[in-house]
């Protein structure tokens, strides 16, 4: 009974001419999108290229130099984006392209000028993912507010009742179909995109494996929209009711919940302002952590156990550059102090996510936008894994550069020289992008919030059939 | 042709939606193989009596049967023996009159091949050149020719009509009286509620008229005159009586 009544849906929308329209329109839009996004991401993924192998180029080439003066040449690196980016750039406008290392200081892509943006400004950019989580349920909403409403209106919910059709059957057949009909008009966009995406980029199998589950996420997303939009046709008495929720859901949960979420998230748990986060590192590195003392009291047990280590009573007759020692010590605390702040930082900013849920109430879009921007690997986790991996990288290098520096140097000496064979023995930065685990693993109270509306979606759902009067 | 034991059956019904009362007190039996004309003016309880037994009405007191089961206690199963043509059969425009027959049928459970459903249209006179038309190119007899085709196809033991000529034209009203004859005639309980005198007398076995949700008056319609039986319906209608 069910199986007839989803072709029977299905061949409704057929023979409306809707579809055709619809169809028309979402390929059109979608694979418009996709284009431009692809062409986007594969010029920002070239001048990343390009500008990555120039700035690589000139490191390996700075000549004979003493070893820290290369260090503070510097070295760029760029987070390669997933394939994926091109259907969700996620948070890409905010964070940044480069990311500057150095020596004595841990710089920010994210999260300084991001304490002087409002943290709304993480949603609603016009872009496929945009189209795909904020204009399709709308579409959805069209196809379904009346699929009750207007078989009462015509008489045939009598004639179906008077055939023994249960309400339930009816409901999940009608939800079936309409899923299914969903399906057939995204079908052409998505296998455009797949193939714009073969065709642009080097796709990985966890590419492929993040793009089935993006895909399968939205198909639960649209489930939530198709059942409550079935729910809402069931329970109201008018196809006009029914639009008008439909469409106050629809605004509540793509435009009004986002902003309100951040909104609230900001107000109770809020970012400190670059110059505060900033001052506060550069305050904890002068006076010390905790019991540390101060830079001075530091410094001054540092020569102390150096001289005693060696066995010396001056820096000078030190058998190894004493001023490299000193850096390599000032910078391992500068570290240190840098990673506190920065997992601080770090921690407020997904308590501040983990807060935006609460808006979730009003709909499941928040939930789908994270997980959509996670599954492409644009979100913050994706992005501190990232600058995670730089700063590992920036300890490498400047490690390295400062042992070049105190080996070639004695005593107070400054005299310490490096060549372009060490500068080319400095390895490439070769960032190895997190797999699939981690992305659900980072998503899982979007997942468990989207789980929880289609589960009140479908209770609802199964609601209004047992309510169903003809 | 008629079987003593009813197979369409109200006891003592009453039905009241919220504080009005709908029916008060009908009692009514349908042998198989007859028709029962149910007679009266607009809110007389006619349409009230046919939602009762089709399960769509719960009954405050008293109750409905057919063939022997309650549609309240056993909805599917007197479903399954039931079939509805309401005055307006409610079929799906987009698609065509086999597809709709087709469509019904499943959801009634019954799986009819694309040769039977012809057939079955057929039958109920609807020429072969519209079956595949969509319906809603159809005129309302050609509509009402779809539903009695459902109707047929689920062989229920009753048939239930809601002001089913209201609309038709004579000669379309005529061939659709022949129709329902045919079917009681091949053993269906037929409650079919009207406001067509004509139509009453020429199709049916028994009439009752109906005046605020009582049965104010039965006939035996093979020996009721047309003249008396306008006359107490009017004088029933204007409140004579």
């Amino acid at each position: 009974m069910i199986l007839s009544i989803v072709r029977k849906e299905m061949l409704s929308v057929l023979r409306d001419g809707r579809l055709l329209l619809l169809a028309c329109s979402v390929f059109a839009v979608l694979t418009g999108f996709f284009l431009a996004s692809a062409n986007e991401q594969q010029q920002i993924q070239q001048e990343k290229q390009r500008v990555g192998q120039t700035a690589k180029e000139q490191w390996d080439s700075q000549g004979v130099k003493n070893p820290h003066a290369a260090a503070h040449f510097g070295i760029y690196v760029f987070k390669p984006d997933s394939a994926l980016a091109s259907i969700d750039p996620g948070l890409r406008q905010y964070t940044g392209q480069a990311l500057w290392l150095e020596p004595h200081k841990r710089n920010r892509v994210r999260f300084s000028p991001a304490a002087d943006q409002g943290l709304a400004s993480r949603f609603g950019q016009l872009t496929a993912g945009f189209v795909l989580y904020a204009l399709l349920p709308l579409l959805i909403i069209g196809l379904a507010f009346n699929a009750v409403t207007q078989e009462r209106e015509q008489g045939t919910l009598r004639m179906l009742h008077s055939l023994g059709v249960s309400g339930t059957k009816l409901l999940l057949g009608k939800f079936t179909g309409l899923l299914f009909v969903f399906v057939v008009v995204l079908m052409p966009a998505m296998l455009v995109a797949i193939i714009i995406l073969y065709q642009n980029f080097a796709l990985t199998g966890d590419d492929l494996l993040r793009l089935l589950a993006l895909n399968s996420t939205f198909l639960v997303y649209y489930a939530i929209f198709a059942a409550l939009a079935m729910a809402a046709s069931a329970w109201l008495k008018s196809s006009r009711q029914a639009l008008f929720i439909l469409l106050a859901f629809w605004l509540a949960s793509v435009l009004v919940a986002p902003r309100l979420g951040a909104t609230t998230a900001e107000i109770i748990l809020p970012i400190p302002t670059a110059t505060t986060f900033w001052n506060a590192i550069k305050q904890d590195i002068q006076q010390g952590l905790a019991s540390d003392g101060d830079h001075d009291a530091r410094a001054a047990l540092f020569k102390a156990q150096t001289l005693k280590d060696y066995g010396v009573t001056s820096v000078e007759e030190l058998p190894v550059g004493f001023t490299a020692l000193n850096r390599n010590f000032n910078d391992r605390y500068s570290s240190r102090v840098h990673a506190l702040h920065f997992d601080n930082l770090s921690e407020l900013c997904q308590r501040q996510s983990r807060l935006i849920h609460i808006a979730s109430l009003l709909g499941p879009t928040i939930a789908m936008r994270s997980i959509s921007m996670t599954l492409s690997g644009m979100d913050l986790a994706h992005q501190r894994h990232f600058e995670d991996a730089a700063e590992n990288y920036r300890h490498y290098f400047i490690d390295l550069t400062d042992a070049w520096d105190g080996e070639r140097s004695h005593g107070s000496g400054h005299n310490a020289q490096g060549h372009d064979t060490d500068w080319h023995s400095v390895k490439a930065f070769n960032y190895v992008s997190p797999l699939l685990g981690f992305a659900l693993h980072t998503a899982w109270l979007d997942l468990l919030v989207l789980l929880g509306w289609l589960m009140a979606a479908l209770i609802l759902l199964l609601l209004s059939a047992k309510r169903l009067k003809p | 042709m008629s079987s003593i034991t009813p197979v369409l059956e109200a006891r003592n019904l009453v039905v009241n939606y919220k504080n009005h009362r709908a029916i008060d007190g009908l009692n009514l039996s349908v042998p198989a193989g007859t028709v029962y004309a149910l007679l009266g003016g607009n809110g007389a309880g006619k349409t009230s009596t046919i939602s009762t037994f089709l399960g769509f009405n719960k009954p405050t007191s008293g109750n409905v049967y057919i063939d022997g089961e309650s549609p309240d206690e056993n909805p599917a199963g007197v479903r399954a023996k039931l079939a509805y043509l309401p005055e307006n059969v409610a079929l799906y425009d987009y698609m065509s009159g086999l597809e709709n027959l087709t469509f019904f049928c499943a959801l009634a459970g019954i799986q009819v091949t694309r040769q039977q459903a012809y057939e079955q249209l057929l039958n109920t006179g609807l020429q072969a050149d519209a079956h595949d038309r969509r319906v809603s190119t159809y005129s309302k007899g050609m509509r009402q020719k779809v539903g009695l085709a459902i109707a047929s196809a689920k062989h229920a033991k009753v048939m239930l009509l809601d002001e089913p000529t209201s609309g038709l034209d004579p000669s379309a009203a005529n061939d659709f009286a022949k129709q329902i004859r045919a079917a009681a005639d091949s053993g269906l309980a037929i409650l079919m509620a009207t406001h067509d005198l004509f139509n009453a007398k020429q199709v049916a076995d028994r009439i009752g008229i109906m005046k605020a949700g009582r049965l104010v008056e039965e006939f035996d319609a093979h020996t009721v005159a047309h003249d008396e039986l306008e006359q107490k319906y009017l004088a029933h209608a204007r409140g004579l009586q």
